[in-house]
């Protein structure tokens, strides 16, 4: 063991040498000095080395490198040995910055093997590589999980509803009171809005009238249409009974007291609004949606002002036969 | 109209001025009334609407004819639209005359 120290450090004498003779002869330049000292080691002969860029670094970085070398190479049952063999090296550097002569001063046990050959770089390789590619390949699946997990959600409603939705009471266009339980066993499609309204909502429900028609042409489905007045105080049943007839026969129209009201905007995440122009005339501002919901009444999809009627329809069918799957 | 709606209003009755004809007539009013505009639009604008929106003399017979047909806040909702639609036409077309800002 002790040889093999030796031979180090005379190694690490002669590198150390050669590099202070080229640098004090050559032309500085900016190469890192780690890289040709490890060049330097991991050769068995000393081939021309590059110029460094400081003798301070560069001594610095030897005297790091040469101690981790030693404490590598050398038997764990030797620990004082090799602290006082590494100090020995960082003193015999220490004194051999100025000097270069006096290198075989010190000469004496031989040393076999040097602690840093080929079989160790070809080890360091190939740990290397084998931590690599165990990390790469466990990063791949960890991808892999995950774009599982994200196209499973995209292929139905599995990721969890939306609460949007939930029990109501109202008074139907016909003056009977009636739940959200007598919309179930069909599907229906809810609109919010309010019969005072100048364009908009004429628009929405002559959109939504004309996508029933199609979804029963189309697909044979039938979709219960539900228009809900977010404006109870001017929308009495007989107000929103005239008003929907002239729509769709099958257009239900639902109003309440505005408590009523309220908590059916709020369960349906609706907002409204009324500006307040003045006391008799005045518009609602309210959110233009359409909720689709399904035979037990629970949402599924909304559709917005920008959907025309073909899309709406197919938008609808769409949904309707991804639920049923 | 308007005044009809507002004595109206207090009893429980269905508001026929927004139901199906009613509409039709308005959106017809509506639509001369704005048209004229469109066609004098060289003109001075000389008079002034509900919320602001000016037009010239040429109009005032169409734009009678649009208020009696609507209600006072369906005049007020279609003027503001109107409004913002010919301000935003107005920035999109002028974007043109200034070059290199």
């Amino acid at each position: 063991m002790a040889t093999a120290l030796w031979r180090n450090a005379t190694r690490l004498r002669n590198v150390h040498r050669c590099l202070h003779a080229r640098s004090l002869s050559q032309f500085r330049s900016p190469i890192p000095s780690l890289t040709t000292i490890a060049d330097a080691f991991h050769a068995p002969s000393l081939p021309p080395l590059r110029p460094v860029v400081t003798v301070g670094a560069e001594f610095k970085s030897l005297g790091i490198y040469g101690r981790y070398l030693s404490n590598s190479t050398t038997a764990p049952n030797e620990n004082q040995e090799k602290s006082s063999s590494s100090s020995k090296t960082n003193s015999e550097e220490t004194q051999n910055t100025g000097d270069s002569q006096q290198s075989s001063g010190a000469a004496g046990k031989p040393v076999r093997g040097g602690p840093v050959s080929w079989l160790s770089f070809l080890l360091l390789l190939a740990t290397g590589i084998g931590i690599i590619l165990y990390y790469d390949n466990l990063k791949k699946r960890h991808i892999e999980e995950i774009s599982n997990a994200s196209k499973a959600v995209k292929e139905g409603p599995s990721a969890g509803k939306a609460a949007i939705g939930g029990p109501f009471s109202l008074i139907n266009d016909e003056g009977k009171r009636v739940t959200e339980k007598d919309f179930m066993g069909k599907w229906s499609l809810v609109y919010f809005g309010f019969t005072h309204c100048p364009d908009i909502c004429p628009d929405e429900l002559q959109k939504l009238a004309a996508a029933i028609d199609k979804i029963k042409e189309k697909a044979g489905i039938e979709v219960v249409p539900v228009f809900i007045s977010v404006d109870p105080e001017r929308d009495t049943v007989e107000q929103v009974h005239e008003y929907v007839k002239e729509f769709h026969p099958k257009l239900v129209g639902l109003t309440g007291s505005p408590e009523e009201i309220k908590k059916v905007a709020r369960s349906y995440r609706v907002y409204y609004m009324k500006t307040a122009e003045e006391d008799s005339d005045y518009l609602v501002d309210h959110s233009i949606v359409m909720y689709l919901m399904d035979p037990k009444m629970e949402f599924v999809k909304f559709f917005g002002k920008n959907n025309d009627i073909d899309s709406l329809t197919d938008g609808v069918i769409k949904e309707i036969k991804q639920h049923k799957k | 109209m308007a005044l009809e709606t507002y004595v109206s209003g207090k009893r429980d009755e269905v508001h026929t001025d927004v139901l199906l004809q009613a509409r039709q007539a308005c959106y017809k009013a509506r639509d001369a009334f704005y048209s004229c505009l469109e066609n004098h639009s060289d003109k001075k604008p000389t008079e002034i609407g509900a919320v602001g929106l000016l037009y010239p003399t040429e109009c005032k017979r169409s734009r009678e004819e649009y208020v009696k047909n609507c209600r006072v806040s369906w005049v007020k909702h279609f003027d503001r639209q109107y409004c913002k639609t010919k301000r935003t036409q107005r920035l999109l077309d002028d974007k043109e005359t200034r070059r290199g800002v």
